[in-house]
């Protein structure tokens, strides 16, 4: 059964990728059988490179993508460098995760509603007498500026969120005393024993990031340039011409896509590689140890550290979606909101109303479809994970990691083309299939940490006591994993809803869903109706979320019962009401 | 040079987890701390060496010789530390480890020509390009204590150093440490639960702390 599974999981999660690049390479080559195109060349090739943005789109793609990657990493970097370990580091953790639950569509619509000229900032500073009829406009703007930010703020939570587990991993608090011990101060010691450490481990995540920042389209929809688009909005507009014979050209745009991001991610690792593996001795030149150095308090260099400028770095990332969601809410009520007013003038709830059928419908529809993708993705996480506790043996986590860091456009094109050649109409199925596909890997990584901290003694205690293999999983195993699972299923769910791409190739336009009807209306001229979407898109992951807690609390309940009970009688113990340090006598 | 700890006080919320404790170490001395866990001895240590968490209030005096360390960040105080876990940088290899602690006024090929010397010395010269994985408990537990004195520190304090080596390990380590402080002639203060730790003629500093002036009880 296991071993089926695990087959199972490579069918739908591994085996994709190869139709779904094969899929770009043969269309782009004019080899495409369903649309009469028999005889391979590379005209495709001549007309797409004849585009005359063409540069200036892969010129955006790599500013965007790159720079926002670079600055989420050095923000993250810094903001755990100035925090960590501090007071303060408790308050950041617990923002991190309401930050990551908000979708990228709803996030961008309320980045645009708060920083588009007549957006809520603009008015704001009107308000207080500051002319803002010069100032730069981020929403669209031709460089990108904005998109690179919105990213950067975007993606810098999940970096802290994947980093945190990465810095207990390498203990850096006793490396840091460590460190110190040999005349390293602070900064020095997170520059020379932290980061290098730190960056390797967190490769994964940040390729993801980048990859992601390379190829993004709902969000560069949004707020991402027009005249020209980067690269992937670009082959998505290509990708949507009425004229059929005109995919051959969105095929190259595509390959081209997957091929400048696999580049940069190349480039990536030669970076690292290079000035981590090769070039290292600035890691070993020495602690800098200033000859005079006025006698400064322990207390006061800490607060120094907390309260200097990178200590203040987190605050955009929080302060930015904290007003965002406001301005969508606010927004999505406003009757009469004349610029440069701060707040409307009338409110009326009649665009919840108006839409009140369609969205329920999309709900619905949305909901169900994250629920059917995210637990036919929990089965096969679960399926692969209990194969490698079996076999010693799983999949490689680059196999894994594969479809977060493969530009979607481009496999999800190509996945499409192979879908030609099953007669039928099943796109509901090819949907399911593509969300399943882009919500294992993060179910498998939510779940991973947990099956592995599993003492596997548990089950053979309870199969020495007569269970079988079933029965033991069902009863021992399952109930002491039911929190991550819940958690997991909330994760699996939230990255169902948010997908854009798969639901639109694959569905081929006839599955909707509240993320596709709201980068649909983002581009429209009524904010209210895009808030109302905006902000029903943002709210769904949400209610994932606290149910999964509740149920995660609930099924957890048995196991904190009697940790409290452990704890009240430990509590009597006078060495531990003293230090806190757990002992055994 | 002098490791002394004048009427030092460590509360945790008002509750004194060591009240007036005082004691000195002389240079080439390892004076031992004994008790039972949780007592404050490793909090005791990170105290001294500057690490001690912000939830404890620290009163009295800690001085390495005449300098009066409280006021200074860990990495002006030098004074070198060892754990129980040898904690060797693992994107390193053994000499790099090595020059990782070597003062910064040694440079380009010299850190490198240092490291291996030090390796030689102690016998691990054929270690030097291995990375920390790929040695012993023992060889790492070794590089990290000369890692450690080639920082040059005025004090190395040890907390349970040799509780994760075997026995046979244990004795033939527990001789490299006490030999090397000797040899660099710097006072160390150790916190173990084992009694054979305690080096011959060593001072001796047993919970509840009842000490005299040098902290002196019995051996």
């Amino acid at each position: 059964m296991i071993r089926l599974l695990y087959l199972v999981t490579i069918l739908i999660c591994a085996l994709p990728l190869i139709p779904g690049v094969l899929g770009i390479v043969l269309p782009a080559l004019s080899w495409l059988p369903a649309l009469g195109l028999y005889t391979p060349n590379f005209s495709a090739f001549h007309i797409a490179f004849q585009w005359s943005g063409l540069s200036q789109s892969i010129f955006l793609t790599l500013f965007t993508g790159i720079g926002s990657t670079v600055l989420a990493i050095t923000l993250c970097f810094f903001i755990l460098r100035a925090n960590w370990n501090s007071p303060r580091w408790q308050r950041i953790e617990h923002l991190i995760a309401p930050m990551l639950a908000l979708p990228h569509v709803a996030f961008a619509i309320g980045f645009a509603f708060t920083f588009a000229p007549t957006g809520w900032l603009f008015r704001l500073l009107e308000s207080i007498g500051i002319d803002t009829s010069s100032a730069f406009i981020l929403i669209q703007d031709p460089y990108g500026i904005g998109l690179l930010f919105a990213l950067a703020i975007k993606e810098t939570p999940f970096l802290l969120l994947m980093s945190v587990s990465v810095l207990h991993q390498i203990r850096v608090n006793q490396l840091q005393a460590v460190a110190a011990g040999l005349g390293y101060n602070h900064n020095e010691s997170w520059l020379k024993v932290v980061l290098p450490q730190w960056l390797p481990k967190m490769r994964m995540p940040i390729y993801a990031v980048l990859a992601y920042g390379l190829s993004v389209v709902d969000i560069a929809l949004i707020l991402g340039p027009t005249r020209p688009p980067t690269l992937a909005v670009l082959v998505w507009q290509w990708f949507n011409e009425p004229d059929l014979l005109l995919i051959t050209r969105a095929a190259v745009g595509a390959l081209l896509l997957l091929t400048v991001s696999f580049s940069v991610l190349a480039l990536a690792r030669a970076i690292e590689w290079f000035a981590f593996d090769i070039k290292r001795e600035w890691q070993i030149s020495g602690a800098f140890r200033p000859q005079a150095t006025l006698p400064l308090t322990t207390r006061s260099n800490k607060i120094k550290r907390h309260t200097g400028l990178s200590g203040r770095l987190h605050w955009p990332f929080f302060i930015v979606p904290i007003v965002v969601v406001p301005v969508l809410l606010l927004w999505s009520f406003a009757q009469r909101w004349r610029f440069p007013d701060v707040l409307p003038s009338r409110y009326s709830a009649r665009f919840w109303l108006q839409e009140s059928n369609t969205l329920i419908e999309l709900a619905t529809s949305s909901a169900m479809l994250a629920c059917i993708s995210a637990c036919l993705a929990l089965i096969l996480a679960i399926g692969c994970l209990e194969y490698r506790q079996k076999y010693q043996r799983g999949l490689p986590t680059w196999l894994i990691a594969l479809p977060m860091v493969i530009p979607q456009l481009s496999i999800l094109f190509g996945m499409q083309i192979s879908t030609y050649f099953i007669s039928g109409q099943y796109y509901c199925f090819w949907v399911i299939w593509s969300h399943v596909l882009f919500a294992f890997p993060y179910l498998y990584l939510s779940l991973d940490g947990p099956w592995r901290s599993y003492d596997i003694r548990l089950d053979q205690s309870a199969r020495s006591l007569g269970m079988n293999a079933w029965a033991t999983w069902w009863k021992v195993k399952r109930p002491l994993m039911m929190p991550a699972i819940w958690l997991a299923i909330a994760v699996g769910m939230s990255v169902s809803l948010a997908q854009y791409l798969p639901t639109q190739i694959l569905g081929a336009g006839r599955i909707s869903t509240l993320t596709t009807e709201a980068v649909a209306l983002a581009s429209g001229q009524d904010r209210r109706v895009s808030a109302v979407y905006g902000l029903l898109q943002g709210l769904l992951p949400l209610i994932f979320f606290t149910l999964a807690l509740i149920a995660s609390r609930y099924s957890g309940n048995f196991s904190r019962r009697k940790k409290s009970i452990q704890r009240q009688t430990r509590s009597t113990n006078t060495d531990d009401l003293i230090c806190g340090k757990p002992h055994y006598k | 040079m002098t490791l002394s700890v004048e009427n030092l006080t460590i509360n945790n919320a008002n509750i004194p987890l060591i009240s007036s404790i005082n004691f000195s170490v002389n240079n080439g001395e390892v004076m031992t701390l004994m008790g039972p866990s949780g007592c404050g001895k490793s909090s005791l240590l990170s105290a001294i060496a500057g690490h001690l968490s912000p939830v404890f209030t620290l009163e009295g005096k800690i001085q390495l010789n005449n300098t009066i360390m409280n006021d200074l960040e860990p990495d002006q105080r030098q004074i070198g530390i060892l754990f129980q876990d040898d904690l060797l940088f693992p994107h390193l290899n053994v000499w790099e480890n090595l020059a990782f602690g070597l003062p910064r006024t040694i440079i380009g090929a010299n850190r490198k020509n240092e490291a291996i010397r030090t390796l030689t010395q102690v016998g691990l010269h054929d270690i030097a390009f291995n990375m920390p994985n790929e040695i012993s408990g023992g060889q790492r537990a070794r590089v990290s204590l000369m890692r450690t004195l080639l920082a040059k520190p005025k004090a190395v304090l040890l907390d349970e150093p040799f509780s994760k080596l075997d026995k046979a390990l244990r004795i033939e380590f527990r001789l490299f440490v006490f030999e090397q402080i000797k040899k660099q002639d710097i006072p160390a203060l150790m916190v173990t639960h084992d009694d054979d730790d305690i080096p011959e003629n060593g001072l001796v500093l047993r919970w509840p702390w009842n000490n005299n002036d040098r902290g002196l009880t019995n051996a």
